[in-house]
């Protein structure tokens, strides 16, 4: 049955490419806001999702990369490209702003999208279970758990009564974020000191804020423009001695003392199930929106040493991993 | 020559092959085939109440899988129900809820409940936690259900419309340790019944009270909550309800693909697990068995038709050789030889055979060669020898023999005249005569000349008294041939008969080339008859010496005086046959009556 329809589809793909292009292979275009290094991770968890579903790049599938290099304004272009290519399958992995580009540009070509916000609530999707159109794909639930990094960094330091967040202007989902954890704060009974930076540029300012502005801690919003830019957020924390927080393991792995956030190996490798299964043939619009089950804590230990900061054991107790 | 139409023959119709094909045939496939088909019923049976046995026991396995799943998530939640409330213990509490999310990642939101239903702390991994937020909850059903029988099951519920979802509660063993209350996302179970195969292809699938889907291999059918999508997989489940106990039920899944199914009802939660295998493949030993079993069959049946083949070859063979070889000689092939170097029946028969057209291959030589004299020699004697079947009677040798010679008077005028038909017909009238004669006194004719005719007795058969019968024959033919005599004189009456016989020994033998064969005698006494003959007037029998002797007085003989005969030197004594009177040339058939001899 399943080969049956991988042959009929390959069958119509070649057709299909025969009249346009010289390639027989189905094309995935992925579209990426950062670059192929900052991506190489998640690279890595997307092409696992795809082997499992029987695409092998360069052997049964070829993919066609287009990196927005942290300029989220090239993305629509660059969708249209994708779309101009006539791909088979569009992969819009790595943020809401990848996803709603990808939406723009076509309606016909399957989109699969990979991102850490609710697609129902930013209008990627019209619902969880029947997504329809030429959409589906996998949310994590980086944006929903901002609060509880908040929640978090007050339980690491109690006697704070003041924290710094950091928000993405640029990003769709800053609003909501900011209101949850506006929410949270008032929950929890601190003060809030908002930050903002849309560049990198941006950073070091945003860390030299927080020093001056007395908060216990730093809380990054999720939002991919810092998760990708993790190894240069911890440099500058460790610099800077500010404890702070991301969505992305790869903050307390490259020094940052610690994260909290969706597992996005899991939400690229089942990104790549899913653009593996429209390859086959299923239709996007019967492929339900997944939501990442996992969300991992990350301590780094080293990292709290050098702040000076002992961890209570109930973060450890419940920290999926603890780097020492 | 028809040398191949017998074996051509043979296997026409109903041929001794077929009838011998056959009926080995059937008497060793027809058991085989027989055995075959029993095995066949009977092992289909087996194979499937080993199916129904297997799907049942797979059913049961995974069950057991997602039941020990729930029971994890139980166990978990009882630890967390041990100790009573104290104001003391706050922060173990929160330790212990941060460790259950950490060990049961399925368990999104846990809430411990005291024993006076107040909520004490609630720890999620999204939300954010509460510690003491002394709400109370004793009126919730998770509460309440779970204080009357320790653990409750809540019902599915599909969070934002796609995720499933149950609360489990637990209470502790006592009212005072209170209630654990966990949101548990059931999507977990996708690790647990992923990792169930059945057989090859085949998977289990969970459904809920209702017939909801909450767990299957393909999460997404999970979470597109799709009722019309779902509907074959709670069908299936209806089917097995419906069907025999411990019988898998047949049906279709989502694919519309035809399943084998079995199913088991885990108790406490009321869920089906429900246990599916492509009947392509639930049944792949059964058709493997069948297939095994129809090629062994099939060459079963080869083998017996092979044997039969054989058989029949080895039976009806040696008689296809002989009926061909019966068939030829009977074509009169008689130097073919039936080749069947066989000890058996078989044998002796072709050997029977061949010694038959050995004999009559030795016949019809001889008959060819009796056929041949036969166009040569006068007919009676080769009817003789066609009689004996023998002859040698004619080869040369020295005999003494009678010899009769007779013409007919004036027939050299007579034949100078006439027309040639009157010729050919008086002749012809003339030697049928004759020959009657001849033959009645078993004498041979040995030829014709003309008017003239040699006759020769106890050659080449020997006749008892050759000599009283040449004398007998003699005048029979005086009466036979003077009554024709009496119709042609009216024409010609210069016409007459005359016979002459001598006795005495002669050379008597084939004579002549294979294309000219005769039969003759040669000697002094042939001289002699031929002389005596030619003096003899008509209706005259003269007799030499010898047979005169011979006769005695058993006929009448009358001395004549002897006569200068051409190529004697003396005097011949001759003897006339009757009185000696000679009838007149002019006398009737009266006169000649009157003269007949009178035989003693």
């Amino acid at each position: 049955m399943k080969r049956r329809g991988f042959i009929a589809l390959a069958g119509g793909t070649v057709g299909w490419t025969a009249s346009g292009h010289a390639q027989a292979m189905p094309v995935i275009g992925y579209l990426g806001s950062e670059t192929q290094e900052r991506y190489a991770s998640r690279l890595e968890a997307f092409r696992k999702g795809l082997e499992g579903a029987g695409y092998v790049e360069g052997r049964n599938v070829a993919i066609e990369y287009k990196w927005a290099e942290g300029q989220y304004s090239r993305l629509p272009a660059l969708a249209k490209e994708l779309v101009d290519r006539k791909v088979t399958v569009i992969v819009a992995a790595g943020g809401a702003e990848v996803a709603l580009a990808a939406k723009a540009a076509t309606t016909t070509i399957p989109i699969v999208f990979e991102m850490g916000g609710d697609p129902v609530a930013l209008g990627v999707v019209g619902s969880l279970s029947r997504p329809g159109g030429n959409l589906t794909g996998v949310s994590s639930l980086s944006v929903e758990v901002s609060r509880k990094r908040l929640e978090f960094m007050r339980e690491l330091r109690p006697t704070s009564a003041k924290f710094a967040v950091a928000i993405n202007l640029a990003s769709p989902t800053s609003g909501a974020q900011l209101k949850n954890l506006q929410g949270a704060a008032e929950a929890l009974g601190v003060e809030l000191v908002v930050l903002t930076a849309s560049t990198e540029s941006e950073f070091a300012g945003m860390f030299a804020a927080v020093r001056e502005s007395g908060a216990g801690g730093l809380v990054f919003s999720s939002d991919p423009y810092f998760a990708y830019r993790s190894p240069q957020l911890a440099a500058l924390a460790v610099r800077h001695a500010v404890p702070a927080m991301t969505q992305s393991r790869d903050f307390p792995l490259a020094g940052g003392l610690m994260s909290y956030g969706g597992d996005f190996s899991q939400s690229h490798r089942q990104a790549g199930t899913y653009a593996g299964r429209i390859l086959k043939g299923e239709k996007p619009a019967e492929l339900p929106v997944q939501r990442v089950t996992r969300v991992e804590l990350f301590i780094n230990l080293k990292a709290a040493a050098n702040l000076g900061i002992t961890f209570p054991p109930s973060l450890l107790g419940s920290a999926d991993r603890v780097i020492e | 020559m028809p040398s191949t139409v017998p074996a051509q023959d043979s296997l026409k119709g109903t041929s001794l092959f077929w009838k011998y094909f056959r009926g080995l045939f059937l008497a060793v496939a027809g058991p085989v085939l027989v055995a075959g088909a029993s095995e066949a019923w009977f092992g289909y049976h087996d194979q499937r109440a080993r199916l129904s046995e297997r799907l049942d026991a797979e059913a049961r396995l995974a069950a057991v899988k997602i039941q020990d799943f729930i029971e994890g998530i139980e166990d978990q939640l009882s630890w967390t129900v041990q100790l009573p409330w104290s104001e003391t213990n706050g922060d173990r509490r929160i330790l212990d809820a941060m460790r259950l999310l950490r060990q049961a990642p399925a368990v999104e939101s846990l809430m411990l409940v005291d024993g006076t239903g107040r909520e004490r702390l609630f720890v999620s991994r999204i939300g954010l936690n509460r510690i003491e937020g002394g709400t109370d909850r004793s009126a919730t059903p998770a509460v309440a259900g779970a204080r009357a029988d320790r653990t409750w099951f809540g019902p599915v519920t599909f969070q934002a419309g796609s995720e499933p979802f149950m609360t489990v509660a637990v209470a502790g063993n006592r009212t005072a340790v209170g209630v654990a209350i966990a949101e548990v996302n059931l999507k977990f179970i996708w690790e647990v019944i992923s990792g169930i195969n059945i057989g090859r292809t085949g998977m289990a699938y969970v459904l809920d009270q209702p017939g909801r889907l909450i767990a299957h291999p393909d999460i997404s059918l999970v979470l597109r909550v799709d009722e019309a999508v779902q509907r074959p997989l709670r069908d299936l489940r209806a089917a097995i309800v419906e069907g025999l106990p411990g019988e898998a039920a047949a049906g279709q899944d989502i694919m519309g693909m035809n399943v084998m199914a079995a199913m088991i009802q885990i108790p406490g939660v009321n869920w089906s697990v429900v246990v599916k295998q492509p009947v392509a493949e639930a049944f792949a030993p059964i058709y493997a068995a069948l297939w095994r079993l129809g090629l062994l069959l099939v060459a079963g049946t080869a083998v017996a038709a092979a044997f039969a083949w054989y058989l029949s070859r080895r039976l009806v063979g040696p008689i296809q050789v002989l009926e061909d070889g019966v068939a030829r000689i009977g074509a009169g092939q008689f130097d073919h030889r039936i080749d069947l170097p066989r000890s058996d029946e078989f044998g002796r028969l072709a050997a029977r055979f061949n010694e038959m057209a050995l004999e009559l291959s030795v016949s019809r030589q001889r008959s060819e060669r009796i056929g041949r004299l036969k166009r040569f020699l006068a007919p009676q004697v080769a009817e003789l020898i066609d009689r004996t079947g023998d002859d040698r009677v004619l080869d040369g040798r020295r005999v003494e023999v009678v010899v009769v010679f007779c013409d007919i008077r004036g027939f050299t005028s007579f034949s100078s005249q006439a027309e040639p038909e009157a010729i050919i017909d008086v002749l012809r009238e003339y030697y049928d005569v004759l020959e009657k004669v001849v033959s009645a006194h078993g004498a041979t004719l040995i030829n014709f000349f003309g008017d003239g005719v040699m006759v020769l007795l106890n050659a080449p058969v020997p006749t008892p008294e050759p000599a009283l019968r040449a004398v007998q024959m003699a005048s029979d033919m005086q009466v036979s041939v003077q009554k024709l005599l009496v119709n042609w004189r009216a024409q010609h009456p210069q016409l007459g008969f005359g016979v002459g016989l001598a006795m005495g020994p002669a050379t008597v033998g084939r004579i002549g080339s294979e294309g000219r064969l005769n039969y003759t005698a040669i000697g002094n006494v042939v001289n002699l008859a031929s002389r005596l003959c030619a003096s003899a007037e008509d209706t005259e029998i003269l007799v030499d010496r010898v047979v005169a002797e011979a006769v005695g007085s058993r006929a009448p003989l009358v001395e004549l005086e002897a006569r200068e005969l051409k190529g004697f030197d003396r005097p011949v004594p001759v003897f006339a046959v009757g009185d000696g009177q000679r009838s007149g040339r002019s006398g009737d058939s009266g006169a000649l009556d009157d003269k007949r001899i009178n035989w003693t």
